[in-house]
């Protein structure tokens, strides 16, 4: 790649702003690191988010899509997931996907990192769940979370910023649904304020919030983090998409190019890296970095990197009920969990367990969309569900496999001419029991709760939203991509501090997680690390 | 037939309106989804995002060159019934191709105020109004909040 201008050096590159990228530019700006984070997308007008349009619906499902395919836009590299039976879905934008998530944020559990030593599969993390504790809570107040302590399915956490969010009527009726069963259930933590935060306002209950938020009610690292490491003295570049790391002669990373907006190529010297970019974006670039010293791929010696890809399993139930008040209103899955049966229980027939999330109503095309048939019926159908749905979804854990991973298309490039993502995954037998567990108590819970009609999704295919364990953090170098601290095993100056370090990734949301582990390898680089700072 | 770029023809059109008052069709004093003018807003999306205007064309192509359907002189020349089934053998043989027509076609005509008026959906940007809720009432927990913690032990 012919290089035309060459920036001064930095201590730190951060390729990518989302999630964990962001709060690492923080976490070593307010450090006195002189970091600089390149973003391939744009800074997002929050005025402009599709709940500010009257045709909000068609958005949704074209130019703010969830597949980056569908989307098309600059920012976007096509992936090849065509072989997948999880569709992956992301966002390219200053603040990553959480331009696009619901902010749901459920913590991992202690049993999370030790599955190994309880139930005998995969392999236990480093770090243990009180590691990532004090960094949970750090960005809780960065994010600002609604939510409320002493749920009985975790350990006991901090005092949450703000109240819950309402539950609204639904919520109402599933809570007493579950009381009724003798179930857990909880109020869902989330980056969304129930009361003003931080400069930011309250949210109005508008419903589609995993497209934006217009009022910034919803945390997205745009709007959290990256503003305060800008005032540390950190750099965001946006519209910066990097073409590959770069690495001496004695394996260590020297910097990364990169094209700019205009399509110019550009150097960034750096004495380390931190890579950011999600689990299969991560990947990707790593094993677009092959060189001399990295032959198989950067920090590739033990030929995982790409491999042990986890989405979360999805399936669940929607229930129709008698007409109430409308329940599309309120963010659309922020409402209530269940952990009932999140940790193992052998006499279930598979290891591992599942998250309940309860999802709600939406608007009139998206509820026609949803499954309403064509034809003499139609009309019918529709003005039973419209307003009157609520729905379970599983979230279950789908354990490693070395056969799940991503690798580079021969074939498709992006228009940089990096080689897109091949993405191949398939659900083994414990997770297809897992999944028709759940929707067997999915329908039991929603029956409780008075529908009168259940319809089951047994697999979600479009459901690629968690992209975790393509370079897995482990203490033993032929294992693992990265250490405990998201150190690279072959290069001490490079890290990996997104989902791809997952060891494993629970039966949870995983974004408040993988932004605990960006943030406490921040603050390893800051305590132990200061040979990278100039 | 449409053209490879996706542009309908006279014929076409006059097909997609017949399809899509058997998709929806009318209720109460609405007319069917194809009869409410929709066409030129399906065009549109369609000539705007790459998925729906493939989907459409070949949607559209498998309806004209159907041979029995041909043989009964044309998709407009069938009864509804005919018409229905037509549909539906394209349903099972393009279902990624029609599941798209069938989206677009949902979206254009739930994006109609008329529509939103009947069935009582407010129209119009759900922002800046939102929707007013009450706020949480702590009260709702007693029952689970009996409950003794449950998460699973784990060792360092």
């Amino acid at each position: 790649m012919p290089v035309v201008t060459s920036h001064e050096a930095v201590d730190v590159v951060v390729v990518g702003s989302g999630a964990s990228g962001a709060a690492a530019t923080w976490r070593l700006a307010k450090s006195g690191f002189k970091v600089v984070c390149l973003e391939q997308g744009p800074w997002v007008d929050h005025s402009k988010h599709p709940a500010t349009k009257a045709n909000w619906e068609e958005l949704t499902r074209t130019s703010w899509a969830y597949h980056p395919n569908i989307r098309q836009g600059l920012a976007d590299y096509s992936v090849n997931d065509d072989a997948s039976a999880i569709k992956v879905l992301m966002f390219n934008a200053v603040g990553g996907s959480t331009i696009h998530w619901t902010a749901h944020v459920p913590r991992f559990h202690p049993s999370d990192f030790r599955v190994r030593t309880l139930d005998g599969v995969a392999d236990d993390w480093p770090i243990t769940y009180w590691d990532l504790e004090p960094f949970y809570d750090e960005n809780d107040v960065m994010m600002g979370c609604s939510g409320i302590s002493g749920d009985p399915a975790n350990p006991d956490r901090s005092p949450r910023q703000m109240p819950p969010l309402p539950l609204g009527p639904d919520g109402d009726r599933m809570a007493k649904a579950f009381d009724r069963l003798g179930w857990h259930w909880w109020p869902s933590d989330s980056h969304v304020n129930s009361q003003p935060y931080r400069g930011r306002l309250a949210c109005n209950n508008c419903g589609p919030v995993g497209w934006g938020c217009s009022r910034m009610a919803k945390a997205s690292t745009d709007v959290t983090y990256l503003p305060e490491a800008v005032e540390f003295g950190a750099e965001v570049r946006a519209e910066s998409t990097v073409y590959s790391v770069v690495t001496g002669g004695d394996g260590r990373v020297t910097g990364v190019n990169y094209f700019d907006a205009e399509g110019h190529a550009q150097w960034q010297p750096a004495n380390a890296v931190i890579l950011a970019c999600n689990g299969i974006g991560t990947p990707r670039m790593m094993l677009h970095s092959a060189s001399e010293s990295h032959p198989a791929g950067l920090a590739n010696s033990s030929g995982l990197v790409g491999k042990n890809l986890m989405f979360h399993v999805y399936a669940g139930a929607s229930g129709v009920f008698p007409k109430n008040e409308p329940a599309y209103k309120g963010p659309i899955a922020n409402i209530i969990m269940s952990q009932q049966f999140y940790e193992t229980d052998p006499a279930r027939g598979f290891v591992r367990g599942y998250t309940f999330q309860m999802g709600r109503s939406t608007g009139p095309a998206s509820t026609a969309v949803g499954g309403v048939p064509w034809g003499a019926g139609h009309h019918q159908d529709f003005i039973e569900r419209f307003g009157n749905m609520s729905g379970l979804g599983v979230i279950g854990e789908d354990l490693p496999l070395e056969t799940n991973r991503v690798t580079l298309d021969p074939d498709r490039r992006d228009r940089f001419g990096i080689p897109a993502p091949l993405v191949e995954y398939r659900l083994d037998e414990n997770s297809k029991r897992l999944l028709a567990h759940g929707v067997r108590q999915a329908r039991t819970a929603l029956l409780e709760a008075g529908a009168t009609r259940v319809i089951e999704t047994a697999q979600s295919v479009n459901a690629g939203w968690h992209l975790m364990g393509t370079a897995r953090m482990g203490e033993d170098p032929g294992r693992s991509v990265v250490d405990g601290n998201c150190q690279a095993h072959d290069a001490d100056n490079l890290f990996v501090i997104d989902g791809s370090a997952f060891v494993t990734g629970g039966g949870v949301n995983p974004t408040p997680t993988i932004q605990a582990v960006a943030l406490r390898a921040a603050d390893y680089i800051c305590r132990e690390r200061s040979d990278l700072k100039r | 037939m449409p053209t490879k770029q996706g542009a309908l023809t006279d014929s076409d059109r006059r097909n997609m309106r017949v399809v899509m008052d058997r998709l929806i069709p009318p209720v109460d004093d609405l007319p069917g989804a194809g009869t409410m003018g929709l066409l030129d807003e399906i065009e549109r999306i369609a000539s705007e995002h790459d998925r729906y205007r493939k989907s459409l064309v070949r949607f559209l192509d498998a309806l004209t060159m159907d041979m029995s359907v041909e043989a009964e002189g044309g998709f407009l020349a069938l009864s509804g019934e005919q018409q229905d089934e037509a549909i539906r053998e394209i349903e099972e043989s393009l279902s990624k191709e029609f599941a798209n027509v069938l989206e677009v076609v949902y979206i254009s005509y739930y994006s109609r105020p008329e529509v939103h008026a009947r069935i009582g959906w407010r129209t119009g940007p759900l922002q800046p109004l939102g929707f007013t809720l009450p706020p949480f009432d702590e009260s709702i927990l007693d029952t689970v909040r009996k409950r003794e913690p449950f998460w699973r032990q784990a060792p360092d």
